[in-house]
């Protein structure tokens, strides 16, 4: 193995690690409110680490140009979704969690 | 690169001729973001573009009639990104840590933070950065203020969120507004 493919088994490792520590996240929280958190930005950060280790492979330049439009289009979605979510559940009055 | 205001809630003057030169800068600006996304789209196939021109021109024109154009500054966005990415990965790491942890550390609250940029676009840019940064998370993109969600009451959220609509501020080349007057 090449010293980037090393750097590429790390960052994929890493982004899967932080979609574990998401859906961990998911799973515990114990509200709509901090399950949001947990979703947009360890996913975020996960998926950003795992389009870096892929982008190390890319074949050629439209690929990482592909791979980073994913991501960014991904980010959009998951605030602007995140955001919609958030919003819907304060209209219907969602009681947050307090501790 | 010069930074105005495109504005006109924040009073921009600018003469017709500027107003046309503005506009086509633009548009010339827009086309090259939608060829390079052909191009990425493509894998740069060069027989891909005898349909690729009509299909940027088509995009850009549609663009312009649905998004209006806003004054940024390449700067300012040269400048956002590493702020944006390193302050993203410490709220995945913060996040991830208060996943993991056994006791849970967490205390939520809801607060209000009155905006000073202007409405539009650089709001709704900052609410949607505001939800990817460590501890918060807009709710609602009120008249005055915007609603935060934040997972640790105990943590000054504050001062990174001023230095979040600073930062955006530069990047559309607009002036914060005093607080509470930003609303219409």
């Amino acid at each position: 193995m090449m010293p980037g493919d090393y750097l590429s088994v790390i960052l994929l490792i890493a982004g899967s690690l932080f979609f574990l520590a998401g859906t961990l996240g998911l799973l515990r929280f114990p509200d709509v409110y901090t399950r949001l958190h947990a979703l947009t930005k360890a996913d975020n950060v996960g998926l950003g680490l795992m389009v870096a280790g892929l982008a190390l492979q890319a074949e050629s330049w439209t690929v990482v140009g592909k791979l980073l439009l994913i991501w960014l289009l991904v980010l959009l979605a998951a605030a602007s979704v995140a955001y919609l979510v958030a919003a819907a559940a304060r209209q219907r009055g969602i009681k947050l969690w307090k501790r | 690169m010069i930074v105005r205001i495109v504005d006109r809630r924040q009073g921009l003057e600018l003469t017709p001729r500027e107003l046309v030169l503005f506009h086509l800068w633009n548009g010339c600006l827009r086309a090259v973001l939608f060829a390079l996304v052909w191009w990425i789209f493509t894998d740069g196939a060069m027989d891909s573009w005898w349909v690729g021109v009509p299909v940027i021109l088509f995009a850009t024109l549609v663009s312009k009639v649905l998004l209006p154009p806003y004054f940024w500054s390449l700067t300012g966005i040269i400048r956002f990104v590493p702020f944006f990415l390193w302050r993203s990965l410490y709220g995945g790491v913060d996040v991830a840590r208060r996943a993991l942890h056994p006791r849970l550390p967490i205390s939520p609250g809801l607060f209000c933070y009155p905006w000073r940029l202007p409405p539009g676009l650089p709001r709704i840019f900052m609410a949607n950065v505001v939800s990817l940064l460590p501890g918060t998370l807009s709710t609602q993109l009120g008249e005055h203020c915007l609603q935060v969600h934040v997972l640790d009451e105990r943590k000054d959220c504050l001062s990174e969120l001023e230095t979040v609509e600073q930062r955006v501020a530069v990047m559309f080349g607009i002036s914060l507004l005093p607080p509470s007057s930003g609303g219409e």
